[in-house]
């Protein structure tokens, strides 16, 4: 028997094993309960308040662009409204004017037609009247010329037919 | 040029050295006991300017023997008389230092039922307890005050300590235990991440032990890994240990027995890197100084002088590399003990084949 028990790096010393076993638990339940626990809690409250506010700063961001992206719509389609509008006022005015243009050309055509009509009447009136005072003179003429021989009727008559044949 | 100038500050160096010294007897043995000053001890070494003697608590036969010191134990002399069973390290005897450290033992030269004598490692094992709880509970409070909870953290002591929280919980427990119960396991793994790192640390201190050079201390640390897993098991972790699914019967008895050695393997083998990575380090850095020693044995103390700025060098650069160890160490023990959490602890599809 060896009466020196020198401790070998590789013996295992069951007083300190007493020891260790004993602080390690209660050290291990001190710190959990004491430490591990409040701080863990606390980095958790905060992580998840930075993700909550992370998470609200993403969805009023969707919403905003969602929004933005709606405006944008809004005034795209209310852009092209307008310039819809635009070209039909113009479109409109376009055809108003052409109608105008025709409806006055056709108005001056009637006019001139009318007034040509009037004319021709007038002038037809006229040469009328022109006839039947070139007669009348005529006549006049030739009674004066003929005196009282020939009756007024039978005067008429070769002088119609001498008007006539003028024609 | 550079190199030229190298060399004569090189020889500069050796060629004092051997002046200065060459006078310098070495009369006397110089032994260093390596193992000595990895293993545990009844006494806090302060060297050159101190030795404290922790207290013994030993129990045998119904009693406590409760001591101040070895050194007073070894004068009460209740269990135990004969001169040769007595070790009285760290009082000298005859000008000679003796091997590190001993138990107390019988007069009849058995060992006591139960010694549980406060060892230097215990004392550093728990200054690390100590420092977790100095540190965390201070900071737990800054928490509950507000400060960190709806505000961002504020500080550096804060922000560090929150930085390697954070990095345990979301990189170690969640990444390996899963989304639904990794919540139960995090504060274990952070009490045992910290622990290990502080011990870690304290090693790197003048007159610093790591406790986690101990195989005792790994061994606990270890077994709590093993009794959480064991206890936190699912049914569906069991299934797989003893009656694999998804593959042929005789596979099935041939994977049993390999299950069930992997059950026990997993926690000794977390035991046994963190010890044995802790202490070469410090076995290490020990050779390498001890390089002078031998170096003056062999040729003289003036080389020795000369040359130990090489070892000196190499120290440093051990003792860098020790630093990062201590926390790769820390990291790699939480991380397992996470990946063995969470391969107990997972809900296995039954459909789904290995």
């Amino acid at each position: 028997m060896n009466p020196v028990f020198a401790q070998g790096l590789l013996d295992v010393d069951f007083g300190l094993f007493f020891w260790v076993l004993i602080t390690f638990l209660l050290f291990l339940f001190l710190l959990t309960k004491f430490a591990w626990k409040p701080i863990l809690n606390a980095l958790g409250e905060r992580e998840k308040a930075i993700r909550e506010s992370l998470e609200a700063a993403e969805k009023a961001r969707d919403e905003a662009m969602h929004i933005s992206k709606e405006n944008e719509k809004a005034l795209k389609e209310a852009e092209s409204i307008s310039q819809k509008m635009r070209k039909e006022a113009i479109e409109e005015s376009e055809a108003l004017r052409s109608d105008r243009a025709e409806k006055a050309k056709a108005e001056a055509q009637k006019l001139l037609d009318q007034a040509r009509s009037t004319i021709e009447q007038e002038k037809k009136k006229a040469l009328l009247e022109l006839r039947t005072e070139v007669s009348k003179m005529a006549i006049e003429a030739a009674s004066r010329i003929l005196d009282e021989e020939i009756d007024e009727k039978r005067n008429k008559k070769i002088v119609d037919r001498y008007i006539n044949e003028l024609n | 040029m550079k190199q030229l100038l190298r060399f004569l500050l090189l020889s500069l160096i050796l060629v004092t050295g051997v002046a200065v010294v060459s006078s310098a007897e070495s009369g006397k043995e110089n032994r260093i006991d390596l193992i000595g000053k990895v293993v545990d001890h009844y006494y806090l070494d302060f060297k050159p300017l101190a030795t404290v003697e922790l207290p013994r608590l030993i129990y045998d036969n119904g009693r406590l023997h409760a001591y101040r010191s070895t050194s007073s134990l070894l004068n009460k002399s209740e269990l135990f008389t004969d001169a040769a069973y007595i070790d009285s390290e760290p009082v000298i005897r005859e000008g000679k230092i003796k091997p590190a450290t001993y138990r107390i033992v019988r007069t009849d030269g058995t060992s006591p039922q139960f010694d549980f004598s406060i060892t230097s490692h215990l004392i550093f094992f728990w200054l690390a307890a100590l420092l977790t709880f100095l540190i965390f509970i201070p900071l737990s409070s800054k928490y509950r005050k507000g400060i960190g909870r709806s505000s961002e953290p504020r500080g550096a002591f804060q922000n560090i300590f929150e930085t390697l929280v954070v990095f345990i919980r979301d990189d170690i427990a969640l990444q390996n235990i899963g989304p639904q119960k990794y919540q139960t396991f995090t504060p274990y793994l952070l009490t045992v991440f910290f622990f290990i790192l502080f011990m870690n640390f304290f090693g790197l201190m003048p007159w610093g032990v790591s406790s986690t050079a101990d195989i005792t201390i790994t061994a606990v640390l270890a077994l709590f890994t093993f009794a959480i897993t064991q206890i936190f098991a699912t049914k569906d972790h069991w299934k797989h240990v003893f009656w694999f699914p998804g593959v042929p019967v005789p596979i099935k008895l041939i994977l049993m027995p390999v299950e069930l050695i992997g059950l026990f393997t997993k926690p000794f083998a977390l035991c046994i890197r963190l010890f044995a990575n802790m202490a070469s380090g410090k076995i290490l850095i020990m050779a390498i100084l001890g390089t002078i020693f031998i170096f003056s044995d062999l040729f003289g103390p003036g080389v020795a002088y000369g040359t130990s700025w090489i070892w000196v060098f190499l120290t440093l650069f051990v003792y860098l590399i020790k630093a990062l160890v201590s926390f790769i160490q820390a990291y790699v023990f939480t991380i397992l003990s996470a990946l063995f959490i969470g391969l107990a602890v997972t809900e296995h599809n039954e459909e789904h084949a290995h």
